[in-house]
């Protein structure tokens, strides 16, 4: 597996459990947890940016691996 | 008037004005009472009993006995709720037995209870050991209550700094194969969330006999048919897993690549996601 498709795979799951997350930070009566889901949410949030912007210049330093 | 319909008539009046003399009386547990109320009860137990089989033959005097014993007790019962001061006269106060793990003797002497018969109601009470106990208290309606000493009371998640996930009551959504609406609207969602869970488990409102909603918004049901295994709920638990695997790739991210700028980036990642992990490890795994 290439680097562009590692990092594509982690991003995927990054973005899974944020959706989960908001889920979870929706569905929650307490608001402490609330808050605990929320701040998590932002964090992961912060990180998958992160890594998108990662794998934008993957894909253009290596048009190759470029997958759709 | 014949004898019979005199006692069908007396018995079937007294038995509605004893149920209701029950009802206003409060749901206070029967063992709990003090003897005082105990007595009382009796004499109102006995009082019916007698003047509906014509042992009373004037009614009147047995209406009135009655009435005085039942009228009595709800008065004097809402002014010590009102007054301090009648609720000690009325219902006694706890008398403290064992204060810093040492026995008050006069204390005891006053209950007239002895060393031995302290032991027993300890002992009752699953304590073997007299120096395990820090406090102990006679309540008025004779039951002993202990406090144990710090060092031997049972460990509880704070003792060990672990934090834990504060779960309320869960609510019961389906009864019978009846979806129970009013439950539902308490945790905020309805018959199409209910739907939706159950079908991805595979199974028909029919079939089910019990359905549980816990705080966390998980449905647990069981079903009629015993044979059927229901998937249990581990959703959590994948999500907590999830990001572990995420954190240790973005780890290994950080180790493969060699720019310098990429690899503090992934490192610090990878460190707010280890927080992230500790701060949801109480409300995702448990």
């Amino acid at each position: 597996m290439t680097v562009g498709s590692q990092v594509k795979q982690t991003l995927a799951v990054l973005k899974g459990a944020e959706s989960t997350l908001r889920v979870y930070s929706l569905q929650e009566q307490d608001k402490k947890v609330k808050k605990v889901y929320k701040e998590a949410m932002d964090a992961v949030d912060g990180v998958t940016k992160n890594l998108k912007d990662r794998l934008k210049y993957l894909e253009y330093e290596e048009p190759q691996y470029k997958q759709n | 008037m014949k004898i019979w319909i005199t006692i069908l008539l007396k018995s079937t009046v007294l038995f509605f004005v004893t149920l209701f003399f029950v009802t206003i009386l409060g749901k206070k547990h029967p063992s709990r009472i003090t003897p005082f109320n105990f007595i009382n009860y009796s004499v109102i137990a006995f009082l019916i009993a007698l003047t509906c089989t014509n042992v009373i033959y004037n009614w009147v005097i047995g209406i009135l006995a009655i009435a005085v014993w039942m009228l009595l007790p709800l008065i004097l019962e809402y002014a010590s709720m009102k007054s301090k001061f009648i609720y000690n006269l009325l219902k006694g106060k706890g008398i403290v037995v064992v204060k810093e793990g040492k026995v008050m003797e006069e204390n005891l002497s006053k209950i007239g209870y002895s060393g031995e018969d302290l032991l027993r109601e300890l002992r009752s009470k699953n304590v073997f050991n007299l120096a395990d106990v820090e406090f102990a208290m006679m309540e008025s309606t004779g039951d002993v209550n202990i406090l144990m000493k710090s060092d031997k009371r049972p460990l509880t998640p704070n003792d060990l700094q672990i934090e834990v996930c504060q779960e309320g009551a869960p609510q019961t959504v389906i009864l019978d194969g009846n979806v129970i609406n009013e439950s539902l609207s308490n945790l905020g969602l309805n018959q199409g969330w209910l739907d939706l869970q159950l079908e991805s488990k595979g199974v028909s409102l029919d079939n089910v006999f019990i359905g549980q909603v816990n705080s966390k918004g998980e449905l647990y049901i069981d079903l009629f048919d015993d044979l059927i295994q229901t998937p249990q709920s581990n959703v959590r638990k994948i999500l907590y897993a999830n990001l572990e695997k995420a954190q240790a790739d973005l780890m290994a991210f950080a180790l493969e690549t060699q720019d310098e700028k990429v690899k503090d980036m992934y490192t610090r990642d990878s460190d707010i996601l280890k927080n992230v992990l500790i701060k949801l490890k109480p409300y995702l795994l448990k």
